[in-house]
């Protein structure tokens, strides 16, 4: 996936924290991310995951730490760096009295080399409503011109604050598409996410933060692999569940058992627990 | 906030003035204050005013006051509360934090904005003098347009600079319109839009005096009078004029807040100023 793997990370946090009127929203935050990665930042209401991602974006002034993002520090939200990323913001924020296409047109006439529009708007199935005011717009469909304009630029990392929310289910596969092409394309991507499949599906690395801090970082699949496997079958109508934090030895012990006694294990299953139980399991170990 | 700018700014510029116009064109209230309301006003009073007023140019008649001193409550509404109104509502919704993450610069998106306001402004300003001029007898003196271009270009400059600054004050969109009314239209009535100060107290033309609409008020219907001679350009009414106009960029300048988050802790945005509560 990384095709064009380069030493420096795209985004460096180190030490990062922020507080509102003595609040710490967040409270030391390190993070690195690498060109081409799609990573899910998941987490509670008022973790601090809006407060980070609008650091990142050069919205909000950080208090202390290093912050580091495609080789400029956005505290100063220098044009260069604006020129390179990409933002879809929680709320659609546009004139409704414009059209689609005059949105998308309007928003990537700032950048040095945008996407042409009438790609953008077919990529996020808005063709039929190109010529559609804004105001028009459902939600979903509002939510899909945010993302044109997140794109319209061509910006080499994007940010995706919520990117799916109010999005029905086929809607929200077809951003999932979208989403992990553009990181195939070499995009970078940040998204902040609270669809558990959505993390699993789309993003390469899952962090989890809770009260301000990351308390978990790595992949789907090794995050939900951590801890005991669950093993179910029936055994004369009961359902049987074993934890086991072998499931390996345990299996074969309990396949062995049934066949010496000729008993049928009717619905076996092994299974992790889902990404959906472990960050439960986290972010309420972290509640205060 | 003006950071560098490029060749390329100036077509952005004209891109999002553009996408300004279409949007003030489709939005009904602001086009008919501008355009519609001002020629309203001329009509109803050329109807009940009789014969002959005394302004700032001397005794005319009365549509060769009123069609210049109405002119500028179209100008206003165009560049003052057009701003007053959209800015607060447009941070509010979040659309100036969305612009501020893209390349746009603040410079060139608040240019857009001062644009449409003059454009409007001035042309419902060219509206009203035709109305004037076709239906009211109302005479233009050749020599004294280019005063009366300059005045007005000046008059718009300084409006929108005021209307950024006083925007920059407004934390909640729902509170715009009064905040625009209660600014502006009393400095109307004191400032000879809607009838001469011609015989009024000392203290409500010195009151006046301070404020820049009456001398726009004054240098407009100047350049409309029969009884000026030279140029026209009030110099001194100018002056005055530029030095609102600085004071509000100052204003706005030191002000400008473009995220809604910030806007109830009174725009420490970048660096924390003195007296904002400790981080």
């Amino acid at each position: 996936m990384l095709s064009q793997v380069s030493d420096a990370p795209v985004i460096d946090v180190r030490g990062l924290r922020k507080s509102y009127d003595g609040l710490e929203a967040v409270r030391g935050v390190d993070l690195q991310v690498r060109e081409g990665e799609i990573v899910a930042v998941l987490g509670p209401n008022g973790a601090g995951k809006t407060t980070m991602l609008e650091i990142l974006e050069g919205h909000r002034a950080r208090d202390t730490g290093q912050v580091v993002v495609l080789g400029f520090d956005p505290e100063r939200s220098p044009r260069a760096m604006r020129e390179r990323i990409g933002i879809v913001p929680q709320e659609t924020a546009v004139e409704p009295v414009l059209t689609v296409a005059e949105t998308v047109e309007l928003y990537a006439a700032a950048y040095p080399h945008p996407r042409p529009a009438e790609e953008v708007i077919a990529l996020l199935d808005l063709e039929e409503q190109r010529d559609v005011r804004v105001s028009s717009l459902s939600g979903g469909q509002q939510r899909r011109l945010d993302l044109a304009i997140g794109i319209a630029g061509d910006p080499e990392l994007i940010f995706l604050d919520e990117p799916t929310t109010g999005f029905d289910p086929s809607a929200r596969r077809r951003s999932w598409e979208l989403i992990r092409g553009l990181g195939s394309a070499g995009k970078t991507i940040v998204l902040t996410t609270h669809y558990m499949e959505e993390a699993q599906r789309i993003a390469d690395r899952v962090v989890v933060i809770a009260n301000g801090r990351v308390v978990a970082d790595s992949t789907p699949a090794t995050l939900s692999a951590e801890g005991p496997a669950l093993i179910q079958y029936r055994l004369g109508g009961e359902l049987m569940t074993v934890e086991s934090e072998a499931p390996q030895e345990d299996l074969l012990e309990l396949l062995l058992w049934a066949d010496r006694h000729d008993v049928q294990l009717r619905g076996l299953t092994v299974s992790q627990r889902s990404l959906e139980d472990v960050y439960l399991e986290l972010t309420r170990a972290e509640a205060p | 906030m003006t950071g560098e700018l490029r060749r390329s700014d100036l077509r952005l510029l004209g891109v999002w003035t553009r996408a300004g116009l279409r949007t003030f064109m489709r939005t009904p209230r602001a086009a008919f204050f501008t355009f519609v309301f001002p020629a309203v006003l001329l009509l109803f009073i050329d109807a009940t005013a009789s014969g002959h007023v005394t302004g700032a140019g001397g005794r005319v008649e009365a549509a060769q006051y009123f069609t210049p001193s109405l002119s500028i409550f179209g100008l206003a509404f165009g560049c003052y509360t057009s701003l007053v109104f959209s800015i607060p509502r447009a941070r509010e919704r979040g659309i100036l934090k969305r612009v501020r993450g893209t390349p746009v610069q603040p410079s060139v998106y608040l240019g857009s904005l001062v644009a449409v306001g003059l454009l409007g402004g001035i042309g419902s300003v060219l509206v009203l003098v035709a109305l004037g001029v076709a239906k009211f007898g109302v005479h233009l003196y050749p020599a004294l347009l280019p005063a009366a271009l300059v005045t007005l270009l000046a008059g718009g400059l300084c409006l929108s600079a005021l209307g950024l600054a006083v925007s920059s004050f407004v934390n909640n969109a729902e509170t715009a319109p009064v905040v625009a009314n209660i600014t502006l239209l009393p400095l109307m009535f004191i400032s000879g839009v809607f009838a001469p100060l011609h015989g009024a107290p000392a203290w409500l033309h010195s009151l006046a005096g301070f404020f820049p609409l009456r001398h726009l008020v004054d240098a407009f219907s100047i350049a409309f009078s029969p009884h000026t001679t030279g140029s026209g350009f009030a110099t001194g009414d100018l002056a005055v004029l530029a030095v609102w106009t600085l004071a509000g960029a100052a204003v706005a300048v030191r002000r400008f807040r473009w995220d809604p988050g910030e806007a109830a802790s009174g725009g420490r945005d970048r660096q924390p100023r003195v007296g904002a509560p400790a981080r």
